[in-house]
Parts: C-alpha cells; structure tokens; sequence
C-alpha cells in the first residue's frame, strides 16, 4: 500500500497514503547506529584462542611449578613436631576412667587425674598446647545462632534482656543470663597442667601462658565488658546470673582484670566456633626460655587433668596436643601432598596432550571451509 | 551456499539444548562444587594460623569457601569471553574489586558497632585472608577447577575443530584484515535531463500522466484511511471495488 524506498544517503522515505505516520511522509531520522568503534563493536580487543602454543607450556609451567611448591610444603610441615593424648577415659586402663564414669553436675569437689606422656625429641621455640574435642558439632545452626553479640560487646541494654536467639538459655530464675546462648553455656572448662618429671627426680611445672591465644580484633573490638573501664565487675554485673552449666560466674574467671569478664581468652577462643566437628582450641601457650635450651625437652611429663567437662554422652573424645608452629600453621601434610599430586597430573596432562597434539592435531588446518 | 545457513545448524543438530549437555553441565557442577568444599575441608582439618590461633573457626573456613567460589567462577568467565576488550575486562575485574571491597567493608569496625547482630563475621576476612596457607589453598582450588575444563577444550579443538575454530585458526595465521580504506562518499552526479533528451526516446507518457513522479503530498482522506485500513486482502469485492476507484491512481496494492 504505502511504498517506501531507501535512497543513497539511507534516508526513508516514505510516500502515498495509508502512512500511519505522521503528515504524508517526510523522511524521517536514520535508524542506522552511529559509526563509533563501541556501537559498531569494533573495539580494540584481544582474542584468547585455546591453541597448543599456549596451552601446552601452560600445563608445564604450571606442573613444574607445583611440584616444588608442595615439596617445600610438604617438608615445612614435616618439621613440625606434635604430640596428641587423648584423655577421655573410656578404656578402663586409663587414668581418667573414674572421673569419666562418676561425672556429676552438682559435684562440689572436682575429679582430677593424672596422664603421664613421653616426648621422644625436643621442643624448640614456642610450643602451643590445645585442646580437642571430637564429635562436639558446633557448627549446627541453632547452636551457632544462639548467642548475643551486642551483649558480649558491652551493650547494656542486652546484658539486662538477652536478645531472643540466646532462647532457652536467655533466662534462668528470673535472672538474665550473662554471657546468654548455648555456645557460653557449653564452655569448655577443664584444666590441663603440665609437669616435667625431671630425670633426678624433681618434678617443675612448666609457666602457661593464659593470654595472646584470641584473635586481637575479637579481644579488643567484638568483646568488651559493659560499664566504663576499670570498673568493678562484680557491680556492673548485678542483677544477671551465670550459664547454668558454668561452675563459677563470668565476673571470677580470672584474677587479672584485663583477661576476666566477657574478654577472658578462653572465652573468646570458645566462642569462635568451629567448623568442623573435629577441632582443636588454642589453650596455653609455653613460652621459649632461651636459645641454648629447648622449651620441652625430652623426657617424661605428666599431664595433670581437672576433670570437669562431660563428654561420654554424646560419644565425645578430649585431647590435648602438643605443637610447634612454622609460618604455614600446625602439621597439616594435605597442601604439600595435593601440590604435588596436582603438579605431577598437570606434567601428565601436558605429555599426553603433546603426543595427541603431534599425531592429530592437524584437524584445524583442513582448507576446506565450507561457506 | 549461502553463509547464513550456516545458522542453522546448531538447531538442527540439538547441539546446545540437548540432554547431553544437560548431563555435561551436571557433572561439571558437581566436581566443581565437591572441589569447592572437599579442598578447603582437608587443608583446614586441625590446621592453625601462622601465630598459633585459630583459623579452622566457622568464619574463616565460610570467607575461604566464597572467596575460592569468586575466583572460580571469574576465571571461568575468562575463559568464556571470546574477546578481551576494554569494557570486558573493567566489568570481570571490578567485579572481583567490588567484592572484596564488599567483604572487607561488611566485616569491618564500622559496621559492626553500628548494626551488630546483622554483622558478626568482624575481623574474618582481615585474620584469614593474610594467611599463605588460605591464599595457597585458594591458588589450588581455583586450578583444580579450571584445568579440565581447559583441557577439555582444548581437546575437542583437536579433535573435532568446528567450523568457528577454523576459521578462527585461519584469521589468525592470516592477520587482522587491514581496515576498509576510507572512501568518501560518492558525489550525486545529477541525472536530470533536460525534456528535450526525452523526447527522443519512447517518452515517459505514461509516466506523466500517471502522476506517479510527482511527490504529491496529499493527506488521505479520512474515507480512504478507514477503508484502506479494513482489511484489505480479504475484504469483500464492493470494499475491494469501491477502494479502487477512491484511489485512483495512488500506488499498487501491495496484496
């Protein structure tokens, strides 16, 4: 009906009647995009093309790479002395059998026992000493979700009405609980002493060092004691009661004013919660003595135990651990091992690639193109 | 043959829509996702920082897992991306720019103090992420999830190139064609003729006399605009008729 046509300039025009568009046709504006290098996707780019001149020397590079990687891993973590005892007490013949069968909740008297150990070499610099707990799963949801930040950052205003997540541990007798939640209530609360049993017989105990085990940004900024500083703990925290389960209250974990309240260590450490159900928490540190002596040297020791914390029920196993640490952490071989493995698959990978490239690899430049 | 049909191949041979890709895409997902957890799980079993303390905690293992999880996938867009322009490359890398700017910003000071419950993961990324150990793990992750599919690729260009891949081989070995040479645009030359030159030849009478050269701006009438906008093909013979002669000499019928 309406005919239009296109001239040399790319103008439409358009002519006749029927035009929906506008008086009878003047031409209207180009449709065409502008000439620019972005419109028209002519932009300066670089095109990545997957050939054996890269892709090869790649898989070698990269295997020639990893394989020493992991072997520098691998013997990093090799000279990293551990030591593990597992002191729970379920076989009979173990030390700890009795405080394991008679735990009870309202004991007043507190059952301890004593697990000798032998350390075949010495420790040098500084030794970690952990404690770890198997099966304990506090990466469940409900249990990870029942704590109250602002409460542990001093607010408070939380510290008088728990937040409702801490549920059914917010509350006891009236009384807000302080710290409230679940993962407080469940603080691990044995004590581990150890002693040296000297080969002419005296027995020293070794210096523990109780704090520089949390991270510093949970000590100084996510924990802090309600009220000003320097105050009495005991006056700010009136009116709130201890976890149920915790035999003392938070204001008396520790005598060193700077280590008691909401920002004691072992709290702190407790409170950052595992992700896995087999973990291990920073306990003490054993400062290094001197250059010329090694921190624990060879020898028997005893590991004197206050056994407080009830893990047969839920087929739980304690431990303590011994560590040396190097810049890469504890003595975890899986990296040095997995670098290899991969470096020695992707050498592989490059050979057999190669032999496939040399026999066929021709395919691509076939001339007949079909257009 | 013409090179548009070409188009139609892919269609035809169910190549992108099939189930087999379906099961390809399934199995890649799932390697990438077992590897995703499998790696970090197995490096951070009973491992610690470099000072001692934690690094096996809730926080860290998650900032581990997501932040592999974005490498991951950025390099898989790298490798999808066909061509590396400019614009490209600003939005892959802001993007891994802006999460981190996102990570370090939600697990800040600031953040915390001012919404506290909303934002606990304080200090994570600052206390994982300057760990050889998580950065190692990562590096690990990232390659383990990356080279198959490399390799997978590479092999079927081999093996079975397609016609984008040879074509593709061929530009290369050739060059850039070098760009068209600028030509401006041609003058008009004038093509009216005086009507003395037409006289000469058969004429244009019925050209004259049909009115069809002359622009004629004529508004249509309102009669002519609703009978044409009836629908013409089909009308009825009268419409058809009566149409007709309301026309006149105005342009074919496009039926």
């Amino acid at each position: 009906m309406a005919s239009s046509y296109k001239d040399e300039d790319g103008h439409i025009t358009v002519s006749g009647s029927g035009a929906a568009a506008g008086a009878g046709g003047g031409s209207l504006r180009s449709k065409k995009p502008e000439n620019t290098a972005f419109k028209q996707q002519r932009l300066p780019a670089w095109q990545p093309i997957l050939t054996a001149g890269t892709v090869l020397p790649a898989f070698f590079i990269i295997g020639l790479m990893f394989i020493p990687i992991g072997i520098g891993l691998y013997v990093t973590s090799n000279n990293i002395k551990e030591f593990e005892i597992d002191y729970t007490g379920v076989e009979m013949s173990s030390p700890c059998f009795t405080c394991a069968q008679n735990f009870s909740w309202n004991g007043t008297k507190p059952c301890t026992c004593s697990v000798p150990f032998h350390l075949d070499q010495p420790y040098e610099s500084n030794v970690f000493m952990y404690y770890g707990l198997s099966n304990f799963y506090q990466n469940h949801r409900r249990y990870v979700k029942s704590r109250d930040d602002s409460q542990l950052n001093g607010n408070e205003e939380s510290l008088r009405k728990p937040s409702k997540e801490c549920e059914p541990y917010a509350k006891h007798g009236n009384k807000p609980i302080a710290p409230c939640g679940a993962i407080a209530n469940s603080m691990f609360n044995d004590s581990l002493e150890l002693i040296y049993n000297d080969p002419n017989g005296t027995k020293v105990q070794i210096p523990l060092t109780a704090t520089g085990i949390a991270w510093w940004t949970d000590k100084h900024v996510k924990f802090r004691n309600p009220g000003a500083e320097n105050t009495n703990l005991t006056v700010v925290f009136q009116g709130t009661t201890q976890p149920v389960n915790w035999r003392r209250p938070v204001f008396q974990l520790d005598s060193d004013p700077d280590n008691n309240g909401f920002i004691n260590e072992d709290f702190i450490v407790w409170m950052r919660t595992a992700a896995l159900p087999t973990f291990r928490k920073l306990y003490r540190i054993i400062q290094r003595r001197s250059n010329v002596h090694p921190t624990l040297p060879r020898g028997n020791y005893t590991l004197e135990v206050v056994y407080n914390y009830p893990v047969r029920s839920f087929e739980g196993r304690k431990r303590m651990i011994l560590s040396t640490i190097s810049w890469m952490g504890g003595k975890n071989p899986f990296l040095g091992i997995a670098y290899i493995s991969v470096g020695s698959v992707c050498f592989l990978l490059g050979v057999v690639l190669l032999i496939i490239h040399h026999k066929y690899g021709n395919r691509n430049n076939a001339a007949e193109i079909s257009h | 043959v013409d090179c548009s049909t070409l188009l139609y191949s892919p269609g035809q041979l169910n190549m992108f829509f099939s189930k087999r890709t379906f099961v390809q895409c399934l199995i890649v997902s799932t390697y990438t996702s077992l590897v995703l957890f499998l790696i970090p799980w197995a490096a951070m079993q009973d491992s610690v920082r470099g000072d001692g303390k934690d690094v096996a905690d809730y926080q860290s293992f998650a900032m581990l897992t997501q932040t592999s999880l974005m490498v991951v996938v950025s390099a898989q867009m790298f490798l999808d991306t066909h061509y590396w322009t400019a614009i490209n490359q600003f939005f892959l890398l802001g993007s891994i720019a802006a999460y981190l700017a996102i990570t370090f910003t939600f697990y800040s000071n600031g953040l915390f103090f001012m919404f506290t419950s909303s934002f606990p993961f304080i200090g994570s990324a600052r206390n994982s992420l300057n760990q050889p150990n998580v950065w190692l793990t990562m590096f690990l992750t990232c390659l383990l999830c990356i080279l198959p599919t490399v390799a997978y690729r590479f092999l079927h260009m081999l093996l079975h190139p397609t016609i984008t891949d040879k074509v593709r081989h061929k530009a290369r070995e050739e060059g850039q064609p070098a760009p068209a040479p600028y030509r401006p645009p041609p003058r008009r030359v004038s093509t009216r003729r005086s009507s003395y030159a037409f006289s000469h030849s058969q004429g244009y009478g019925d050209l004259v006399t049909s009115r069809k050269f002359l622009r004629l701006k004529r508004r249509p009438s309102l009669l002519l605009l609703i009978l044409s906008n009836l629908n013409w093909c089909s009308g009825n013979f009268i419409l058809k008729v009566a149409t007709a002669l309301l026309k006149g000499s105005l342009g074919k019928s496009s039926c």
